[in-house]
């Protein structure tokens, strides 16, 4: 394939994104994410596993369109309540507070908002570049993945996911046994035989993912919120959104730093937008002649997390489209939404779906610009909703969940199960057992487990063959050199976190 | 508290109470109206459950029956992919899992009725779970293999295989799908091993062709519309079909009864089932609207254009032929060894 017929094919989703069914779903998405995201302690995480369902009922590339809107808007509003509140709604916001509540503080809440959405628009006209240029390289070698290759990927992704997620290794490894272990249930992937149900016949269903997804991050999220007892101040006056020339200039060139560090970071698999918002930060800091504005309030230091945050979450569909490692929490979910349309991710999604995913790579596009149009004259509003007291938040977003929950298969036990996960989830984030990984083993589990068997049968019973296949010890190999390297960038991340905690910035 | 602020608390009371009042009545008609089924049907969007993964056979077959049906009836059917187990999976939670009211249908199909029976000592679901409503269309079964492979046509291929058995590596949709009889079938006729071949277990066609044309398998057995995408790419080719006449969609592919291999019956079908003790005027319902749709021209051109054959049967007839069916594949699972 080549850069020609790959922009035709741009140009053929764009055709598509730009109807205005699709249009709709996109600002929809892009709305209700926004919605979502300002709520405090609701990130893109549990923004889309709330919303998963809603958009189930769509047909796949309308639901898919409407979810990427989503994870964009939420990804907003959780900037927005990082600037003006100080409460960012993921890892990946809390750089933005540094500079963007000090900013707010006096009062110059209004650009920090507007330079956060350019740099956010930037980062995704950059990522979708990107995307043109890279995914055929990745789509052009997806006959050349067979199964040996597909069990060296999904080892791949769970080294990674379970060292990335922060904390001790060991309940990493702990929670994503545990998470495997949930997805035993139900009938074999190659069997076709009911498993660990002990007689009861709604267990031979399994575990449903979006319950599972439900309940650990949006009513945990509850939960985690009426025990803080939540509430929300707002400053004074943020004044206009509309940055000044002078805001402009300085903050284009961190933009565009921020935005190249966040894509090519972003293509590795594993490295979430966490990591590269902090790097970009830091990197801007000390390539700043006045590093002692940093802190107090200097608008480079919203631009540049911004853009690299954003830049990250586009470049992070290549890797999910293509290889189906996603790199971080909010795209893992966005993994079991395609999973849901019967898409599996991976090297032949390009191949046998390019309408589709061109289409939603063209949507990521509008739903920024969409993000730009819509929300910077609506910010206030957003801001008001801040405001609404949790007592009142807190059971509407439970009721989201419980109809979510049910309208999965109509049934009462998913509702059960959707709430017993969020109060092991509540336990779980008590004691700092991190619940990625036992999502991701949940949902990349049983493909692991189907690899396994092919190239079992592949190899006449002989496994070896996994470490003969150039391209397969490769990814193995790449998966051992990119945990150490993730090791390594997440304890310095870690390190940052910490310091910033010790400054007194709430993080989760 | 100033004026402005008072005007901005008042409006965004205003903005609450809309989205409020937006909620509740979202939450309202989601409790639905229960127990009117027999009234009009449906009264509420209907969930169409396919078994296996998008883009394949049986879910191209359901979206169109979907898009028609929904069009036909003014309430929504939606297409629910829920793959795995061989289509047990999905099959499984549309006939015992959801309500036997009508609202959850099965696309179901030859994969994972007359062959799981066969197929399974126990298996998940069976006939007598559910009632065959109609049956909507059939496909020729098609032998393919990489486009660059060595075997000019069935006839060198089959002889390859009689001679090295062991050799071969064939794709399926579950240990007792579609391909594995087909697959069967064919040995048994040429008289090679098939214990010795080797299967590997795929989620649908669009997992398991790839797998052939990436040559990580030697032979994909699937319906000739599951194959057309990578056969138009270049990446395989079709060495033979079954059944006694030619694909109307692939004149040039001899059958392999033209190349002297006789008795290929194996073909693939699809239609729409509902859970044991659905009231029988829901079942005619989908009858009735199946027959009209078999005539609609809109819904034909759908069909030709994935590659399958109209192939309408009532529901006593579509009973009947899978009765039939079931008493064949048994005794062939049996001999082969396919029976777990």
């Amino acid at each position: 394939m080549l850069i020609i017929e790959t922009f035709q094919l741009l140009l053929a989703g764009f055709a598509s994104a730009l109807t205005p069914e699709h249009l709709l779903m996109a600002a929809l998405g892009a709305l209700i994410g926004t919605f979502v995201g300002v709520l405090p302690g609701l990130g893109p995480t549990s923004a889309i596993a709330i919303l998963l369902p809603v958009t189930a009922v769509l047909e796949p590339t309308q639901g898919m369109i409407m979810l990427a809107g989503i994870y964009y808007g939420a990804m907003y509003g959780g900037s927005t309540t990082a600037i003006l509140l100080n409460i960012p709604g993921e890892l990946s916001s809390v750089p933005t507070c540094l500079d963007g509540y000090p900013l707010a503080k006096k009062g110059r809440g209004g650009p920090a908002l507007g330079i956060s959405a350019l740099a956010s628009f930037g980062a995704g006209v950059l990522g979708v570049i990107g995307l043109v240029f890279f995914a055929p390289i990745l789509a052009d070698q997806a006959l050349k993945f067979g199964p040996p290759e597909y069990f060296a990927l999904m080892i791949l992704a769970l080294t990674l996911m379970v060292s990335l997620s922060g904390g001790s290794l060991v309940k990493s490894f702990l929670m994503g046994a545990f998470g495997y272990t949930l997805a035993l249930v139900g009938l074999g992937p190659s069997s076709g035989m009911p498993r660990f149900d002990y007689g009861v016949p709604a267990l031979v269903g399994g575990f449903d993912m979006i319950s599972i997804i439900i309940g650990l991050f949006a009513i945990t999220e509850v939960l985690k919120g009426i025990d803080e007892k939540r509430t929300a101040t707002l400053l004074g006056k943020p004044g206009s959104v509309y940055p000044k020339k002078e805001d402009l200039r300085v903050s284009a060139g961190p933009m565009l730093r921020g935005g190249i560090i966040g894509f090519f970071l972003g293509l590795l698999p594993g490295c979430s937008a966490a990591i590269t918002s902090f790097l970009a930060y830091d990197m801007e800091k000390k390539l700043s002649k006045h590093p002692e504005k940093f802190g107090q309030g200097a608008i480079e230091g919203v631009a540049a997390p911004e853009a690299a945050n954003n830049a990250t979450s586009s470049a992070g569909f290549i890797p999910l489209f293509s290889l189906g490692i996603p790199s971080s929490p909010p795209l893992a979910i966005l993994l079991a939404g395609l999973m849901i349309y019967g898409l599996t991710p991976g090297p032949v999604l390009f191949e046998q779906n390019a309408s589709f995913v061109w289409t939603v790579i063209a949507s990521m596009f509008v739903g920024n610009a969409m993000l730009l149009v819509l929300n910077l004259p609506m910010v206030w509003v957003w801001v008001k909703l801040t405001r609404v007291p949790y007592g009142i938040m807190a059971p509407i977003i439970l009721m989201f969940c419980t109809i979510g929950a049910y309208s999965v298969r109509n049934s009462m036990f998913d509702v059960w199960v959707a709430f017993l996960f969020g109060g092991l989830g509540y336990v779980f984030s008590k004691y700092k057992w991190p619940v990625v990984p036992l999502v991701l083993c949940f949902i990349l589990g049983p493909l692991l487990e189907e690899s396994f068997i092919q190239t079992m049968a592949m190899g006449a019973g002989d496994f070896s063959i996994v470490l003969f296949r150039p391209l397969s010890l490769t990814i193995l190999l790449a998966a051992g050199a990119l945990l150490i390297i993730s090791l390594v960038l997440n304890r310095r991340t870690q390190q940052r976190l910490k310091e910033e905690r010790d400054r007194g910035v709430d993080v989760a | 508290m100033s004026r402005r602020e008072e005007e901005s608390l008042k409006r965004y009371k205003q903005w609450a109470a809309v989205i409020l009042s937006l909620l509740l009545a979202a939450a309202v008609s989601a409790c639905g109206n229960q127990g009117t089924a027999e009234l009009a049907y449906p009264s509420k969007q209907v969930e169409y459950i396919v078994p296996y993964s998008a883009g394949g056979g049986v879910d191209l077959v359901a979206r169109a029956a979907a898009d028609y049906l929904s069009k036909e009836w003014g309430q929504p059917i939606v297409v629910v992919n829920k793959a795995g187990g061989g289509g047990a999976v999905g099959a499984e939670y549309a006939l015992k899992q959801a309500k036997n009211d009508g609202y959850t249908a099965l696309a179901v199909n030859v994969s994972n009725t007359t062959m799981l029976a066969a197929g399974m000592k126990a298996p998940p679901i069976t006939s007598e779970d559910q009632v065959y409503a109609a049956r909507i269309g059939k496909g020729t079964l098609a032998f393919a293999v990489k486009a660059d492979a060595p075997w000019k046509d069935f006839a060198e291929f089959s002889a390859w295989v009689r001679a090295n058995p062991e050799q071969l590596t064939w794709t399926s949709v579950g240990p007792a799908g579609f391909s594995a009889f087909g697959v069967a079938e064919w040995l048994d006729v040429i008289g090679a091993d098939f214990a010795k071949t080797r299967m590997i277990v795929t989620k649908g066609a669009s997992d398991s062709v790839p797998k052939v044309a990436g040559g990580h398998a030697i032979l994909a057995v699937h319906t000739v519309g599951e194959i057309m995408p990578m056969l138009k790419a270049g990446k395989v080719k079709i060495l033979a079909v079954s059944g006694d006449t030619r694909s109307p969609f692939l004149p040039d592919v001899p059958t392999a009864e033209e190349q002297g291999i006789q008795g290929l019956s194996v073909f693939w079908w699809t239609g729409v089932s509902f859970a044991k003790g659905t009231p029988a005027s829901i079942i005619r319902k989908w009858e009735e609207a199946i027959a009209k749709m078999e005539k609609d021209p809109a819904f034909l051109q759908k069909l030709s254009e994935i590659h399958v054959e109209p192939a309408y049967a009532v529901s006593e007839a579509f009973t009947k032929e899978t009765q039939a069916e079931t008493t064949y594949y048994l005794e062939l699972a049996t001999k082969k060894g396919i029976r777990k």
